[in-house]
């Protein structure tokens, strides 16, 4: 019993350390500027002007809306992309299979900003500038999904896979009917992870748009943000604390998911 | 059933993917015309508070002009404007006035998109006398002009009034060399046990420091009269400089508190240090959230040399070629519109830059802006003293950032205790490495 009390402590402990930024912009957030430069923890009233600033200096909703399209939009084109091709290198045989699937790995060796440029000139080519496809497409291929996912399509039993052909089962049948549903843990943590490090975009996003009308919270938050000059910190903290909602929202859904996920395979076998 | 959800998860969403894909918008920043209205993009880096005062500018040239439109689009910070351009320029894509801070004045000026601004002036006769030679000086490559400079500032040391007081130094009378610093930090040290001096680690208050001495940053004329081959950073008065800062490290009346412009207001502005170093363009900001008196004061000079002034720091605008002829002159009455004094005078009210139009200096809203910040002046003044020579005028250089990088990564050696000679040394080979 002491033992539990303890770690509990020390759970709670660090959960605050963790979390400390994040109280501390909500707190700001309702703080007035004099209040945060005299470096006070607590605001002394609470009150929503820089709530109502943020509105009022950039169009938040509409920022947000765009943010949540395109990271739906890249999360289920992750999620369709590194599926059907984790499929095809773990259940297609196919002359050069390995080799392709380790070509497709090495990618990750390169850091995305070095085909920032390429990427750029194609979506500039192909005349999507200020488009959700241009906002997006160059995302859809993941080495990291395809590798995540291969891994776990693999653990399912070959007896599966054998039994289904067995039954005049088609491969794109056993593609939906058995491989994606056993492997929803994975395929959960995917998408969670695909849309926030979309979420997250900045430069990206700013490269391909020149139109308030698609552009992102990032964008948004750092037209808040004065270039030279002081910054109101409680405007720019308010604004933080609306782009954080959906985010931590959709984490609190994503890890019941994930852990539904992870124990159900775990009891099942 | 459970297991046809995820299934047709999937496909019900890639056909929403794609619904949203054939009917996603879209909408072209790019200018076209309407009823004769001529539409110019401008982008620009101005957020924050400033961008809100800045949109304020372009919409009432809008409303007053009738035949041009200017499109203004915030595209992230100077860096941020800068990797978009390296990319878009030279496409059709490129827009007709570029926004952008001085150090990436000779990658622009060397640019084959940027059309020089000499060219507009000369078609006109436009009468750049009424500008301030400083400020036209920076952004002078070869006897061209290459883009009007829009916002100017320069750097001054910030004083708390009341910590003078309290500590017996006089509040009217500030310190103004490196030693009457040191003494005055000691002072304020002893007194109250608070620090006396700080300035953020930004390359860009050396490049200041160096110029009051009327010291070149690079050879051949700070690159003016020819490529530059060395860095003159270690010279003596460079070392000054280091051998200052590492002094107040080492007499714990210093402290770094970080390498953001940020950094340094917060213990500032809560009283937990004396003097520090700051962008005159946040005079207003620093002296309204200060719960006590503040007065500015020039930059100072080691003993014995007399200070030089300042170097000019925010931003010019340049045109494009990538559009029409009727754009480009669409643009160049815009960018004449931004430095008329009545404008001129608006934007140095509203934000803390000083006008680089002279005759701004004498219009009512900003004569009243100084009544009532007597500080801002300082800047103003620091200017008008400078002397229009190359050492002024900054190191001209495409590395311009690289070099202040640099200098910092130095800075931070020195308060960690590395020697600020080898320190120095060090940085001046690299960036003779980067000028190679």
């Amino acid at each position: 019993m002491m033992r539990k009390i303890f770690f509990y402590i020390i759970l709670c402990i660090s959960a605050l350390l963790l979390f400390a930024p994040i109280l501390y912009a909500v707190s700001a957030s309702f703080m007035t500027p004099q209040e945060i430069y005299a470096g006070a923890l607590f605001p002394s009233s609470i009150n929503f002007d820089a709530y109502k600033e943020v509105v009022n200096s950039i169009p938040l909703f509409h920022f947000l809306w765009v943010s949540f399209v395109m990271s739906f939009m890249v999360m289920v084109g992750q999620l369709a992309v590194s599926s059907l091709s984790a499929y095809a290198f773990v259940f297609i045989p196919f002359k050069g299979r390995n080799l392709i699937f380790f070509l497709f790995l090495s990618t990750m060796l390169i850091p995305w900003e070095a085909t920032i440029i390429p990427n750029f000139l194609t979506i500039m080519k192909l005349d999507w500038l200020n488009t959700y496809q241009g906002l997006t497409f160059p995302f859809f291929a993941l080495p990291f999904g395809i590798f995540l996912l291969r891994q776990h399509f693999l653990t399912i039993p070959k007896e599966i896979w054998e039994s289904a052909q067995v039954d005049g089962c088609s491969r794109l049948r056993f593609f939906y009917k058995f491989a994606l549903p056993l492997s929803k843990s994975s395929l959960s943590a995917l998408a969670v992870y695909g849309f926030l490090t979309t979420w997250n975009k900045y430069l990206w996003p700013l490269l391909v748009t020149n139109d308030n009308s698609v552009r992102t919270v990032q964008i948004g938050l750092k037209m808040l943000i004065a270039q030279e000059g002081s910054s109101q910190w409680n405007v720019v903290m308010a604004a933080v604390v609306v782009i954080l909602l959906p985010t931590l929202f959709l984490l609190f859904i994503g890890i019941k998911y994930i852990r539904e996920g992870l124990t159900a395979g775990a009891v099942k076998g | 059933m459970n297991r046809n959800i995820f299934g047709s998860f999937l496909f019900v969403s890639l056909i929403v993917v794609f619904g949203l894909m054939a009917c996603s918008n879209k909408t072209d920043g790019g200018s076209e015309e309407d009823n004769d209205i001529i539409s110019v993009t401008f982008w620009h880096s101005m957020s924050g508070e400033n961008g809100t005062n800045f949109e304020e500018i372009v919409e009432e040239f809008n409303n007053q002009s009738d035949n041009i439109h200017i499109e203004s689009v915030y595209q992230g910070s100077y860096t941020d404007l800068i990797t978009k351009i390296r990319a878009m320029g030279n496409t059709d894509e490129a827009p007709a006035i570029i926004q952008a801070s001085g150090t990436n004045r000779k990658y622009l000026a060397e640019s084959d998109f940027v059309e020089p601004m000499q060219k507009f002036i000369d078609e006109e006769d436009f009468d750049t006398s009424q500008l301030e030679e400083n400020a036209l000086n920076r952004y002078v490559i070869e006897d061209t002009l290459y883009s009007m400079p829009f916002s100017t500032s320069n750097a001054v040391m910030y004083y708390n009034k009341d910590m003078f007081r309290e500590v017996g130094l006089d509040p009217d009378n500030p310190p103004q060399t490196f030693s009457e610093i040191e003494d005055a930090a000691q002072k304020i040290k002893d007194a109250t046990g608070n620090y006396g001096f700080t300035m953020a680690t930004i390359g860009w208050y050396f490049e200041q420091l160096l110029a009051n001495q009327g010291e070149l940053y690079l050879d051949n004329d700070n690159g003016f009269s020819g490529e530059p081959t060395k860095s003159l950073v270690n010279e003596e008065a460079g070392q000054g400089i280091f051998q200052w800062l590492d002094n107040m490290n080492k007499a714990e009346t210093f402290k770094n508190y970080g390498s953001d412009w940020e950094d340094p207001r917060a213990p500032f502005l809560a009283g937990q240090v004396g003097i520090y170093f700051d962008s005159s363009a946040n005079i207003r900001e620093v002296v309204k959230q200060a719960p006590f008196e503040i007065a500015t004061a020039p930059l100072p000079v080691p003993d014995g040399v007399e200070p030089h002034g300042a170097t000019v720091g925010g931003n010019s605008n340049y045109i494009t070629n990538k559009v029409s002829e009727e754009e480009q002159k669409a643009a160049w009455e815009f960018i004449k519109y931004t430095v008329s004094p009545g404008v001129q005078a608006k934007w140095a009210s509203v934000t803390g830059y000083f006008p680089v139009t002279k005759a701004a200096n004498e219009e009512d809203v900003l004569k009243e802006t100084y009544d009532e910040f007597p500080q801002m002046l300082t800047a103003v003044e620091v200017n008008n003293k400078t002397p229009a020579e190359p050492a002024m005028s900054g190191p001209l250089s495409d590395d311009g950032e690289q070099f202040r990088s640099i200098i910092e990564a130095a800075q931070e050696k020195v308060y960690e205790g590395e020697d600020p000679k080898k320190a120095l040394d060090e940085a001046a080979e690299k960036i003779n490495d980067l000028l190679k």
